[in-house]
């Protein structure tokens, strides 16, 4: 993990103050995750806030060239995030990517710039941010399968924080998938936009899933797992999708 | 058959054409895995970043000192006794070309790979000139038999099975050839050996031109380009006016790069460094060498944020390692280029609404920024193409209001908790045990092969 | 158009870097390995690519010539073998193959193209990519036009890796570096030598 992402600002004593971005998709989609995500957090002993009137990062539209559009929603939500205390955590990859890097572009020379550099700095995707904490022993029972989502994995180079927790659960057999690292095909936009394009991907990436004969498809993305899980669902897989974020909770004593 | 295919056309319609290829589907990825397998494998011996770094900065530094280069390479390239010729665009390189070939009273012309004459479309053009054109290429020859257009820029066949190959190879030979690659293979060679003997004129790309001392480097592996260069009298190299390199020295660290990010391999078979007609005392080669810098649009890209594609080097590695790529292959991009290359370069050399939407063919993995030899940050300028796009206003009129008022209502934190509440609401409406099957409006493009799995259904 | 008027078109470029230093490179495969022995590298990598090689003493590097070229009887011959050149010959006349010079073959298409082997010698060997490096002095298809390429190479013409070869570049108007037989998978990736070179490269290294 690169020194930048570790967090800073510990507490001399006691419970370490977070902030939990929970993202739009999150939020709304799979508020169980982002309840998962938390007590995660907890149980490696930190205080975690949601921050008050956030929204959505302002990724989708900013990857469509709509930056009009992108900053107007996530000055929202970096002003929200600018009255918190401590890392910022985000339980995706791809918002997390959009936060730490591409907020500095979008408010270049905008009365918010200073804000954005400061919070992008406390930016840390939650599973590079729990892999270096303390957890309770973990025990789960199943066999797993990692998608590195590419954003995460390419932009913020967290590749092997997600694997480290998951071979620190007693009973979990971590299986590595042939195309983990390629896209899913979700993309945001791109999965509405080019359906068939993003469901024949979603495909051969399954057909990898399904030669490794996991029980759970696991992910650190919320997207690739709607994404996934979706066409899964569709085809009647009997393979589950999880948020890291939630196999962790599960695996908590 | 080359030329455009956006004009009335979008990537979906395209790109369902090529899904419903189920050979082509599985025959990009074991094509192409093996060279990505063995490209990372021989990057692994070495300090791989440090020499992209120095690729790219070779490339910048090229790129970014054009004028100089370019009066250099000409000095150094008429020394050799080579004539070289400035094409400010595609009309004029193919008319250059035409003029060359008139003059040297040539009937055959031979050409060895090259996709800059894709983008020029120079073969019509001779054609329509009256001359004899014959591509050498194994999968360039095919490509020509089929009238096809390549999908690779290294494999321009990879979309084609060895029966196509067989069909189209036993119909000139007038009878079946079967379906051995090995015999295919054979009788190419046959008849383009007796063409190579005959012709008058050889074409050949060029990958870099060297400035310091006029040379046009050229790597292939079959030998095409090599015999191009030497049987018939005149050789014509087209170079893009980007490919310059300031010193020989340079291609210690760029053909590395090229070879092993394209092919996968050591060293290409053949690399051949080509300063001039024959000499003094030579035995073979051509009495007349020219080269055709072409700048074809380049020079307007210089200057701008898109400057740093013009460093790209064509290895093709981008492509092979695209996810969308690996699904439609190269032609459902709609020009010469396919892959994250061709959803840069295709906007920038056809700004039309059709060439534009090209940008969003990327699922913005930035696969390719990874792979890059040079380091060019696709990533980064196809969402920059994308923001000039709706600079311009091409995005429908949908899609713009949807995003204007989709950044109305989540600017306002009470509006979004409002518009999350009734959107969940009124999906749970078309939702079976939590799950959507069958969207209505935009959502349908989700579900036509997806189920959206709702809050609190989670999948166990 | 007119070369000023083109090279103006290209002075709008935003600043790049200053050119970087090249004189000496990082790891790369296209060099030597620290431990590399120059002989064993270069054996390594051209059976790599399906070519192949032999070490032979001088004195025995004709006979060597002979056996390599096997039945082949259309044979031209370079006329860049330096030492070997006589002996070479002489040997191939002993031997019942009427080689005839590569320059004579070169002014008669029919015969060009109905050669079975050439034989050339080379201006430089590069141990790291497997290649030897012909000169547009000994003919720039000699190395080529055959179904067999047999090669002299002096053993002091092998150098490290291609960064020291492009320092020292043989004069002439083509360098070629060939590296094994020509090759082409064009055709549902199957390998397939000898597409329009030689489909089999033979190697002697002359100590």
């Amino acid at each position: 993990m690169a020194a930048t992402d570790r967090p800073d600002g510990e507490a001399s004593a006691g419970r370490l103050p977070v902030t939990l971005f929970g993202t739009c998709l999150g939020d709304l989609m799979t508020p169980d995750t982002v309840a998962d995500a938390s007590r995660v957090l907890t149980a490696c002993g930190c205080d975690v806030a949601a921050p008050r009137g956030a929204t959505c990062c302002g990724q989708p539209a900013f990857n469509s060239g709509f930056d009009d559009a992108a900053r107007r929603v996530a000055r929202r939500t970096l002003r929200a995030l600018a009255r918190t205390a401590g890392p910022v955590v985000v339980p995706s990859g791809s918002c997390g990517a959009m936060m730490r890097l591409h907020w500095r572009e979008l408010f270049r020379g905008d009365r918010d710039e200073a804000a954005a550099r400061a919070v992008s700095a406390r930016v840390v995707e939650w599973s590079a941010f729990v892999a270096e904490r303390e957890l309770p022993p973990l025990a789960w029972s199943g066999r797993v399968g990692y998608h590195d989502a590419c954003h995460g994995l390419r932009e913020l180079r967290v590749r092997d924080a997600p694997r480290t927790l998951l071979a620190a659960v007693a009973g979990l057999e971590l299986v590595e998938i042939g195309s983990a690292e390629r896209c899913c095909g979700f993309g945001g936009s791109f999965a509405v936009r080019y359906p068939d394009v993003s469901v024949a991907m979603a495909d051969s990436k399954l057909a990898d899933v399904a030669a490794a004969a996991v029980d759970v498809l696991v992910s650190g993305d919320g997207g690739c797992l709607l994404h996934l899980g979706g066409r899964l669902s569709r085809t009647g897989s009997p393979v589950r999708t999880l948020h890291l974020a939630s196999l962790l909770a599960e695996a908590l004593p | 058959m080359s030329g455009d295919h956006l004009t009335g056309t979008t990537f979906e319609g395209r790109a369902a054409e090529q899904l419903a290829k189920p050979f082509q589907r599985k025959a990009i990825p074991a094509a192409v895995d093996g060279t990505v397998a063995h490209s990372r494998a021989l990057f692994a011996t070495g300090d791989r970043e440090r020499l992209r770094e120095l690729g790219r900065d070779i490339r910048a530094h090229a790129v970014a000192n054009l004028p100089e280069y370019v009066a250099a390479f000409t000095d150094a390239a008429e020394a050799n006794g080579t004539r070289v010729h400035f094409a400010g665009d595609a009309t004029e390189a193919n008319a250059i070309v035409a003029g060359i070939c008139r003059d040297a009273g040539a009937q055959l012309i031979v050409k060895s790979k090259s996709m800059l004459t894709e983008e020029i479309e120079l073969n019509p053009a001779l054609e329509a000139a009256g001359f004899e054109v014959v591509e050498t290429d194994l999968g360039e020859y095919v490509v020509q038999i089929a009238n096809d257009r390549p999908s690779h820029i290294i494999g321009p066949i990879i979309h084609k099975t060895r029966g196509e190959v067989r069909e189209l190879f036993s119909a000139i030979a007038g009878r079946d050839l079967g379906d051995d690659p090995r015999a295919l293979t054979a009788f190419a060679r046959e008849q383009l050996r007796d063409v190579f003997l005959r012709a008058d004129v050889g074409i050949t790309g060029g990958n870099f031109a060297v400035a310091e001392s006029g040379s046009v480097v050229l790597v292939t592996n079959e030998g095409n380009a090599r015999l191009a260069t030497s049987l018939p009298r005149v050789h014509i190299a087209l170079v893009g006016v980007e490919r310059l390199l300031p010193r020989t020295a340079d291609l210690s660290v760029l053909i590395p790069l090229l070879v092993a990010s394209g092919t996968g391999q050591q060293l290409t078979t053949y690399l051949s460094i080509a300063s001039g007609p024959r000499r003094e005392g030579e035995p073979d080669g051509p009495d007349e060498m020219h080269v055709v810098l072409v700048d074809g649009g380049r020079s307007a890209i210089l200057g701008t944020g898109y400057q740093d594609i013009l460093n790209c080097i064509r290895c093709g590695a981008c492509q092979n390692v695209c996810p969308v790529y690996r699904q439609v292959g190269g032609h459902a991009y709609g020009w010469v280029y396919g892959g994250p290359i061709g959803a840069v370069l295709t906007p920038l050399f056809k700004p039309s609404a059709e060439g534009l939407e090209v940008a969003h063919a990327s699922s913005l993995c930035a696969a390719c920024d990874d792979v890059c030899p040079v380091k060019i940050p696709l990533h980064d300028l196809l969402v920059d193409l994308r923001r000039d796009r709706v600079g311009r206003r091409i995005p429908g009129r949908f899609e713009r209001l949807a995003y204007g008022a989709w950044s109305r209502a989540w600017s306002s934190p009470l509006l979004y908790r409002l518009s999350g509440r009734v959107g969940i609401a009124s999906l749970r409406l078309l939702a079976r045990g939590g799950v959507v099957r069958r969207g209505l409006g935009p959502l349908r493009r989700w579900t036509r092969d997806r189920d959206l799995l709702l809050p609190g259904r989670r999948r166990r | 158009m007119e070369r000023d008027a083109f090279i103006a078109r290209l002075a709008a470029a935003r600043p790049g870097p200053p050119l970087p230093d090249v004189s000496s490179l990082p790891a790369v495969h296209t060099e030597l390995r620290p431990g590399d022995e120059l002989y064993a590298r270069f054996v390594h990598e051209l059976t790599a690519v399906n070519g192949t090689c032999e070490l032979r003493p001088a004195a025995a590097v004709s006979a060597a010539v002979v056996a390599a070229l096997g039945d082949a009887r259309r044979v031209a011959l370079g006329a860049d073998l330096g030492d070997h050149q006589a002996p070479v010959e002489g040997a191939l006349a002993a031997a019942g193959i009427a080689a005839i010079a590569y320059e004579e073959a070169v002014a008669d298409r029919a015969v060009l193209g109905a050669l079975e082997a050439t034989v050339t010698g080379c201006a430089l060997a590069v141990a790291a990519t497997g290649s030897i490096v012909i000169s547009a002095a000994a003919g720039r298809a000699a190395a080529l036009i055959a179904p067999l390429h047999v090669c002299v190479v002096p053993a002091e013409h092998l150098v490290g890796g291609l960064a020291e070869a492009l320092r020292i570049l043989p004069p002439g108007s083509l360098t070629a570096f060939q590296s094994g037989p020509s090759r082409t998978a064009d055709i549902e990736k199957v390998l397939i030598l000898g597409m329009h070179g030689p489909g089999a490269t033979h190697v002697i290294v002359a100590t």
